[in-house]
């Protein structure tokens, strides 16, 4: 689906699209033929039957048998029609299953080369020069902590948290220390003037 | 359902072109809008300015009043202005309506097609416009003209591809 976006001047319409939509068009002169003789069928029905009451039966009985004749064709185009669009059907399905093949292809090409890339061998070589190189790293560490005492290892854990910890303290944001103590005990001073004012101005306007 | 007219329908003078140019712009600019929804109402996309003109869209026989021939033309250059509409004549008889632009009617066909999993398939244009699948369908009795315009619209975004043959027309759709 690449292709979606990017404006490509050849065309997208393959041969069997073209067949498809021949075989469609064949079925749409189909209907349009059906649906004429339908608007026959059912005029000649009605006409059967003003006939049959003005007693003319000779004419209703030609007549039926003209209706007879085209309601076998009706049945034939009905026919003819399911063939076609079986046939789209098919094409259609076909153009899908090769698309799928098309995918599997593509995928199997696609595991094959990565496969060619791996060899058993090499992969047995690298397990194997892995596992070396672990036992060797193992063996390091081994020597590093056969070096240092019980002690000293905890002594690196706690110098470790105390970075850790020194690190969170500096980003807080420092701590004002001398205002701060100001404004709350300012606050209430008005608060208690303002609610010795109000009694007051209640007074005066009683 | 019923077509619901604008209040200036049932008002003699909305029938006769107005004189003065601020009225007459509004008086046109209701005319339009009423042609628009008359159309798209009755699903009408091809118009004959004679035959129009006894339509009740142009006649109204309640309050026996008709607009006339040269001012449904002026109402219909004025559409014409707007995009909604063009000559088929020279002498101006017949016109298309178009009371949905064709990318319009494009998206909606598109929406059908994606909708209902045929992207990457074909379809003759008799089939999208008369086919029993598409019944229920805003583009179902589309005309030719028009349907073929949305597929154009749709062609110049890359969403389909109009396909000829030696006896008319299909579509695929990506």
């Amino acid at each position: 689906m690449g292709n979606l976006f990017g404006k490509k001047k050849a065309t997208r319409v393959t041969e069997q699209d073209r067949a498809v939509l021949q075989l469609k068009q064949q079925r749409d002169k189909l209907k349009q033929y059906q649906k004429r003789i339908t608007f026959h069928v059912d005029k000649e029905r009605q006409l059967a039957k003003q006939l049959l009451k003005d007693g003319k039966k000779e004419k209703a009985l030609l007549l039926l048998k003209k209706k007879r004749y085209q309601d076998q064709l009706l049945n034939k185009t009905e026919n003819q029609i399911s063939n076609l669009e079986r046939m789209v059907q098919d094409i259609e399905f076909a153009q899908i299953e090769i698309k799928v093949i098309e995918g599997l292809k593509v995928g199997n090409d696609c595991l094959k080369k990565m496969h060619e890339m791996l060899s058993i061998e090499d992969v047995e070589k690298i397990m194997d020069e892995t596992h070396d190189a672990i036992e060797y790293q193992q063996q390091i560490d081994d020597m590093l902590a056969g070096s240092l005492t019980q002690e000293d290892e905890e002594a690196v854990l706690a110098e470790l948290e105390a970075i850790t910890q020194g690190d969170a303290d500096l980003e807080l944001p420092e701590v004002p220390e001398e205002e701060l103590p100001e404004g709350p005990e300012q606050e209430p001073v008005r608060e208690k003037e303002r609610a010795k004012k109000k009694p007051e101005r209640e007074m005066v306007a009683v | 359902m019923s077509f619901e007219w604008p209040w200036q329908y049932n008002f003699p003078p909305f029938f006769t072109l107005q004189p003065n140019v601020d009225t007459r712009q509004k008086q046109l600019a209701a005319w339009c809008s009423l042609v628009l929804s008359y159309c798209r109402h009755r699903k009408l996309y091809t118009l004959d300015v004679l035959e129009a003109q006894e339509s009740p869209m142009f006649n109204n026989k309640k309050i026996e009043r008709k607009l006339s021939v040269e001012a449904i033309q002026v109402v219909f250059e004025e559409l014409r202005k707007k995009g909604n509409l063009e000559w088929l004549d020279k002498n101006k008889t017949r016109c298309l309506i178009m009371w949905r632009r064709p990318e319009e009617w494009g998206k909606l066909i598109y929406q059908w097609v994606s909708k209902n999993g045929m992207v990457n398939s074909v379809f003759t244009l008799y089939e999208l416009s008369n086919g029993d699948d598409t019944e229920k369908e805003e583009f179902h009795g589309l005309e030719d003209w028009m349907l073929l315009r949305s597929l154009q619209a749709l062609q110049a975004d890359g969403k389909a591809e109009i396909i000829s043959m030696d006896d008319g027309k299909g579509v695929k759709f990506f």
